[in-house]
């Protein structure tokens, strides 16, 4: 899942706007209905605590890397996707994401089909080989508003 | 292996200890008869009188005259004989090498490979071999013996030379005190001056030991007894264009109104002198002791907690060389600032750049050594995040570092806040420093030596480790 070439035609040969973000839909596949019972609670669980007490609040904070972030169950509660849209290279920063977030996955992974060996802060390569073997790659031209605009860029023109 | 059981005797001494010595060769180096440059590598590290020896990170009650180590490219691995499954261990960009990667860390344009001098580009670049002195006189005395085996006939042979020399005032070409910033590396020496930043853990720099990151050691080069102890190196040589970057400051200054030594302060994040413009905006206060040129930080810390919060950039650019490539506890994208270390090593080459005779064509530039356990997530990042994007800090409008970056681009600025005013936009930038030659190293350990030698003269692996 490399970051696509700023400036790179799209399929349709329509020239896209150099992008610092990119696209991640990472739809991962659930081992059993039983599994997915345990992630249904494991996910109330985590978003329903408060931004400062929830594990992945606190650490896209730290991250400052991802603009938007959402879980969404599909197919029957059978595949959990994550959805963001998130600056630069997502291989660039892998072991910062895993360092801030790895235990979130740890505990996502621990009821997915196919999962890698975990921990993921161990066993990183394979982590970042099953993100992009499950990420479904959006069809070019991705949109964005304000295509040239990091996370930092708007947190600091806001004065956040 | 836990990080306070560091092996030094058996580390390469310039990873983990400043040397600060004034003079340094850099032998480019074939392997022509594999057998008897195993026999060498062995004599570097068995005590043999008449060789000098390589220098390990060993304590050293007097400081030896001079220093020698030595670094192997990917393909000096295969030459010395060893076997394809440890060539296949080694992480991609080591294998790939420095040609292949020239387009990630900003070698392009005139800085590109086809532009490198020999053999920097070549598939024949086996080793390079650091021989570092007090003086010139031990320098030379030192490469004696060590040519014997660069002669026809002999072990390698030797394709290119380079010496860098310090300069009057121990500053770099653009005339910047240099060096004052190395990571305390866990288990090692300290460093020459208090680093005020959390200490490396040791598997930032070697093989074998936890590294910056939750849980994680770098994997091994294989076997084991190879990689354990064993870092990388990217070996730079880099062109200073002293007449552009003076004429810059000169026209900077004029398209601001500032003083052209500020202008310069800014750029780097440091004044000429190394105070850093955290700690003294205004001037280069020459008064400031040496133990505080590397106490700052651009944030409050519990170590600092009364730096002042430099969050806009207003006493150092965000955009500056420095505060690039160690942001210590700026907010960066990541969350990355502190790991993303990497020791320094080099000297100056060609004579001091003489601003009476500006356009004397002379080359001159920095022969430089960025060493760190993994060169694509220290180097490598480095160079293509921290100095040539302009994504990872906020404000910075795509530009690139000042000094070090690619700015041949016409468009190319540099931002400088200012406080209760609008950010200013410096333009006429251009690429002040050019890559002319660049090798990625492996620094194998006395032990990984030991077992290379063995290998090169045919035994059976692992026969005398």
């Amino acid at each position: 899942m490399s970051a696509p070439t700023p400036g790179s035609p799209s399929p349709q040969g329509v020239q896209t706007v150099a992008s610092v973000q990119n696209p991640l839909t990472l739809v991962m596949t659930v081992k059993s209905a039983a599994d997915s019972q345990a992630l249904q609670a494991l996910l109330h669980k985590l978003q329903s605590a408060p931004p400062e007490l929830n594990p992945v609040w606190v650490a896209l904070t730290k991250l400052n890397t991802v603009h938007f972030a959402r879980f969404v169950f599909l197919d029957a509660n059978m595949k959990l996707a994550v959805i963001t849209t998130y600056d630069g290279s997502f291989e660039d920063y892998i072991n910062e994401f895993i360092d801030e977030i790895g235990d979130v996955f740890n505990a996502l992974l621990a009821h997915m089909a196919d999962a890698p060996p975990l921990p993921v802060q161990k066993n990183r390569q394979q982590f970042l080989d099953y993100v992009r073997a499950n990420d479904l790659r959006a069809i070019e031209p991705f949109f964005s508003a304000y295509p040239k605009a990091t996370v930092l860029d708007i947190k600091a023109a806001i004065g956040d | 292996m836990t990080t306070s059981s560091v092996a030094l005797d058996d580390v390469q001494g310039f990873i983990v200890r400043t040397y600060a010595m004034p003079a340094l060769r850099v032998f480019a180096l074939k392997v022509e008869h594999p057998a008897l440059a195993g026999r060498l590598l062995g004599a570097l590290v068995s005590g043999d009188a008449s060789l000098p020896q390589l220098t390990t990170a060993a304590p050293w009650e007097t400081k030896p005259d001079v220093c020698v180590n030595i670094g192997f490219t990917h393909a000096g691995l295969a030459a010395l004989g060893l076997a394809s499954d440890g060539l296949a261990s080694f992480p991609e960009e080591f294998v790939q090498g420095p040609v292949a990667r020239a387009e990630r860390v900003g070698d392009v344009g005139e800085s590109a490979p086809e532009h490198w001098k020999k053999p920097f580009a070549d598939a024949n670049l086996h080793a390079l071999l650091f021989v570092f002195a007090q003086t010139e006189a031990a320098l030379e005395a030192a490469s004696g013996p060590l040519r014997q085996h660069f002669a026809p006939g002999q072990a390698f042979s030797e394709l290119a030379v380079h010496d860098g020399l310090r300069l009057p005032g121990n500053v770099g070409h653009f005339d910047y005190r240099d060096g004052f910033s190395q990571p305390a590396i866990e288990g090692g020496p300290p460093p020459p001056l208090p680093d005020v930043l959390p200490t490396a853990p040791a598997g930032e720099f070697l093989f074998g030991y936890q590294s910056q990151y939750d849980s994680f050691s770098y994997p091994m080069p294989q076997p084991e007894t190879f990689g354990r102890n064993g870092s990388f190196a990217a070996f730079r040589m880099l062109e200073q264009d002293c007449a552009a970057f003076e004429r810059f400051l000169t026209d900077a200054s004029a398209q601001t109104g500032m003083d052209r030594e500020l202008v310069a302060a800014k750029l780097c994040g440091r004044w000429r002198n190394g105070v850093p413009l955290s700690l003294s905006p205004t001037t280069p206060n020459p008064d400031l002791p040496a133990e505080k040129y590397n106490a700052f930080d651009y944030a409050p810390t519990a170590q600092l907690p009364d730096a002042f919060d430099d969050r806009r950039g207003e006493r150092c650019p965000i955009g500056a060389h420095i505060r690039r490539m160690n942001p210590r506890h700026s907010t960066v994208a990541g969350n990355s600032g502190l790991k993303r270390r990497i020791v320094r090593r080099g000297l100056p080459y060609g004579p001091p750049f003489d601003p009476a005779n500006p356009d004397d064509g002379i080359e001159r530039g920095l022969l430089g050594l960025f060493i760190g356990v993994s060169l694509k997530d220290q180097f490598e990042f480095l160079m293509s995040d921290w100095a040539n994007k302009g994504t990872f800090a906020p404000g910075l409008r795509g530009t690139r570092d000042p000094v070090l970056g690619d700015n041949s681009a016409s468009d190319a600025k540099f931002v400088l806040p200012v406080a209760g005013a609008p950010t200013v936009e410096i333009t006429g930038l251009s690429r002040f420093v050019t890559c002319r030659g660049a090798a990625y190293c492996f620094l194998p350990s006395v032990a990984a030596l030991q077992y290379l030698s063995a290998v090169a003269q045919g035994q059976p692996a692992g026969v005398g480790v």
